[in-house]
């Protein structure tokens, strides 16, 4: 579903933000990305939604070339940037319309998932309020309901957990979960290993643009004995000595 | 005063154009700043130069050569307060950076004192370039000496103070004495009503105060009787004396200037100081509304197609954003206060009559003019609105989704195009018919007009979004920081008026030196029109499009 092959970005040609990089997410995974700050993390995933180019190597999503087919390649994505704060001035049904329009959900369908998600999110009392009215949570999850509208196969977070209450926290995870075993690739980054720990089928590690580690947290625990996972982290985006 | 002047930079430096610009483009805002230097600030400069020392020139026979200039400074200042009062409000109460400055360890005055200069700085260049035009016109009619112009400079960075103190003193009252005031939105559009009373206000007294005769303007300027100038003098008090130091060059008059200056901001720290943290505290941008139930909300969802959802989203953002409506929207519809002050010259000097007459009776230069002067108003309009110059810019911090969304970018240019179309257009319309009907036009030829002025729209219209792609400032802390300090907006209205003098002056000179009539002047200018969109249109889908490419936040 997702495939990075030898992609490198570079910020004013001085700072390689992602370094000549190789991953792949396949259908049903969920797989979380794992790395301190500014090791790249955002940057891969602004790549991987066409925010951002390469500056060289290949990104495929659902099987569409991001850069030779940009609009089918996007289609397939359900993306949750690290900021909520968008399109404050619009009421949270205009902003949940609009975006089924762009990504041309039927209106059964639309009507379907805004109920369902709206009342798992206890957002129904508020969708004929201004987002610009929400507390930071409120607007995360309406940012949740809108990528998930269109049932996208691949489904992209940015640092999805910030904000969130516990029950919502909770619920998001099990959103994932229900996801990624109808088939479809979740990939999101994350600073709290125990999300990863608790949600992910593997993890990637990354520091300053370089993949540290790629394969299940089990294996990567197994490789450290008798060491906590927050140690083994703190170990290796220190050292980067593990591959 | 290191801590003051340091609060001042950083508080600068949020309407600063960014300083890490590639190389290339840093050579496009130099040429972009000469185009707009010499091709409007310098022309505006001399023309206000122009009028002060003509009027100047008139007073000195009456013995009243001062009154012209104190005149035009009454007036440069009240339109400093008019257009500060939106711009104090939301510096002091609205912007981003409060929330970071009130945890400080900071007295009230010292936040109010910084972001009061950095106010009156960013505000203020254009006001400094035309009062220091209007002393050079002033000094040189009068023919005062060398060193009046030490005084003259030393006005010109002091006269914007004491309006902005005003509309400072006002925002403040108001946040202070009206609870139900503290929602941003109610405030801004406040402030937005205010503007337009006072504009209309001003547009009724000029139009009722007498022609455009310059004769009668300098009698009435200079008669002793001159109710205006006295009320003027005790709304703003110190001009006269400034202009008085000017005149007869006494130190004492203008101490005393230095004097009301420095006690006005005195008294206004000392108020700031007494109220300003109970004002600015718990101030909110919005509120929820009316909550409808759910299932009526969702039996209400409705499908459109994505171009007309996304048309949809910018309408209403443009309408609901205080700071957008006030200078994207009702701008465009303040033209028809211009049209009355028309009118109301007509009525009363009859200057237009022989123009009304020739058009009337089909006189070809005169049928040319209306045409030119469609076209122009159609270009300085769009330009002005800033909708299509801002269309990249207002998407600020969430530019991302211009990108992410499986759209095109050119189907979102031309939905953001035809925004500025739509809304530049009414405006225009209404004054295209107003126009009809107050010169009796006839029907055939206000929709030639129409095609005119929507060619001329259109064409600025994509001009503006390809030069926003150029180089959209996407970093702003609150909606009117996108607009305000934002060159990008200047530089498109500067080559845009550029493009249509050029296409105008052409027609009346093809008109006035060479044998071709009217009817294939305008034909040629309808081609030219068309050409111009044709190619600002390509301009968008082959450059704009590659801008927004690279572009990311």
């Amino acid at each position: 579903m997702i495939k990075f092959k030898n992609v490198t970005k570079t910020y004013n040609n001085t700072v390689k933000a992602v370094n000549n990089i190789s991953l792949e997410v396949k259908g049903g995974e969920i797989v979380g990305f794992i790395g301190p700050n500014g090791s790249g993390k955002t940057t891969t995933m602004k790549l991987l939604t066409g925010i951002t180019n390469a500056d060289s190597g290949k990104i495929m999503v659902n099987g569409y070339d991001i850069r030779k087919e940009p609009i089918k390649a996007k289609q397939s994505i359900g993306y949750i940037a690290d900021s909520p704060d968008m399109f404050l001035r619009l009421k949270g049904t205009e902003f949940l319309s609009l975006m089924g329009d762009i990504y041309h959900v039927p209106l059964a369908q639309r009507k379907k998932v805004i109920s369902d998600l709206s009342e798992k999110f206890g957002l129904t009392d508020v969708l004929s309020s201004p987002i610009m009215s929400y507390s930071h949570g409120m607007r995360q999850k309406i940012m949740v309901v809108a990528a998930l509208m269109h049932n996208p196969p691949v489904w992209i977070l940015d640092e999805p957990m910030t904000g969130l209450d516990p029950k919502s926290s909770y619920e998001l995870k099990n959103m994932m979960r229900e996801h990624a075993k109808a088939g479809n690739a979740v990939f999101f980054s994350t600073h709290v290993l125990e999300v990863a720990e608790k949600l992910c089928d593997r993890v990637i590690i990354i520091k300053k643009g370089n993949i540290l580690y790629e394969g299940t947290l089990d294996s990567l625990e197994s490789k450290y004995e008798n060491k906590s996972l927050e140690e083994i982290f703190l170990e290796l985006t220190e050292n980067e000595t593990v591959s | 005063m290191k801590l003051y002047l340091k609060l001042v930079s950083a508080l600068l430096k949020t309407v600063e154009p960014s300083s890490d610009e590639k190389k290339y483009k840093k050579v496009f805002y130099n040429i972009m700043s000469f185009i707009a230097v010499f091709g409007i600030m310098i022309p505006m400069a001399f023309l206000v130069g122009v009028i002060v020392y003509a009027i100047t020139s008139l007073l000195i026979p009456m013995d009243s050569m001062q009154n012209g200039i104190e005149l035009f400074i009454h007036l440069v200042s009240v339109f400093s307060f008019v257009f500060g009062l939106n711009v104090i409000f939301s510096v002091f109460y609205f912007s981003g950076d409060i929330e970071n400055l009130l945890p400080l360890p900071l007295k009230p005055y010292q936040i109010i004192g910084s972001k009061f200069t950095a106010a009156l700085i960013g505000e203020s260049v254009m006001e400094f370039i035309i009062i220091i035009a209007a002393f050079a016109g002033y000094i040189i009619s009068a023919g005062l000496p060398f060193y009046t112009w030490l005084i003259a400079v030393f006005g010109m960075f002091t006269l914007p103070v004491i309006p902005l103190v005003y509309c400072s003193v006002i925002c403040m009252l108001i946040m202070l004495l009206t609870k139900a005031i503290k929602n941003k939105d109610t405030v801004n559009k406040l402030t937005g009503v205010l503007t337009i009373l006072i504009i209309t206000g001003l547009a009724v007294m000029v139009g009722n105060s007498g022609g455009f005769d310059t004769e009668h303007i300098a009698q009435s300027i200079a008669s002793p009787s001159n109710h205006l100038l006295t009320v003027m003098n005790c709304i703003f008090p110190h001009i006269q004396f400034l202009v008085y130091a000017m005149s007869e060059n006494s130190i004492i008059n203008l101490l005393i200037y230095i004097a009301i200056n420095v006690v006005c901001v005195f008294l206004f720290m000392l108020f700031a100081q007494a109220v300003y943290f109970r004002t600015v505290s718990g101030i909110n941008q919005s509120s929820a509304t009316n909550h409808r139930s759910f299932s009526l909300v969702i039996s209400s969802l409705k499908e459109h197609s994505a171009s007309l959802s996304y048309f949809k989203k910018e309408i209403k953002l443009l309408f609901r954003t205080p700071a957008y409506f006030m200078n994207c929207i009702i701008i465009n519809f303040l033209w028809p206060i211009l049209l009355y002050l028309v009118v109301m010259l007509q009525g009363q000097t009859n200057f237009l009559d022989n123009f009304i007459y020739g058009i009337q009776s089909g006189d070809e230069l005169s049928v040319l003019i209306f045409i030119i002067a469609v076209s122009a108003l159609s270009v300085l309009i769009t330009a002005a609105n800033s909708i299509a110059s801002s269309a990249l810019t207002r998407e600020g911090k969430h530019f991302a989704f211009v990108k992410y969304i499986p759209f095109s970018y050119m189907a979102q240019i031309n939905i953001k195009a035809l925004v500025s179309i739509i809304i530049s257009g009414c405006g225009m319309l209404i004054y295209i018919i107003a126009a009809g009907i107050f010169l009796n036009l006839g029907i055939k030829f206000i929709i030639f007009c129409c095609i005119v002025s929507f060619l001329s729209v259109s064409f600025v219209s994509y001009f503006g979004i390809f030069m926003d792609s150029m180089n959209p400032k996407l970093i702003w802390d609150d909606e009117l920081n996108a607009l305000r300090g934002n060159y990008n907006i200047f530089f498109n209205m500067a080559l845009a008026i550029l493009l249509e003098g050029i296409l105008c002056t052409g027609a009346y000179l093809l008109f006035k030196f060479t044998g071709v009539g009217a009817l294939m002047i305008i034909l040629i200018m309808l081609v030219v029109l068309m050409v111009l969109n044709a190619v600002c249109y390509l301009l968008c889908y082959k450059t704009a499009t590659k801008n927004i490419d690279k572009l990311s936040i």
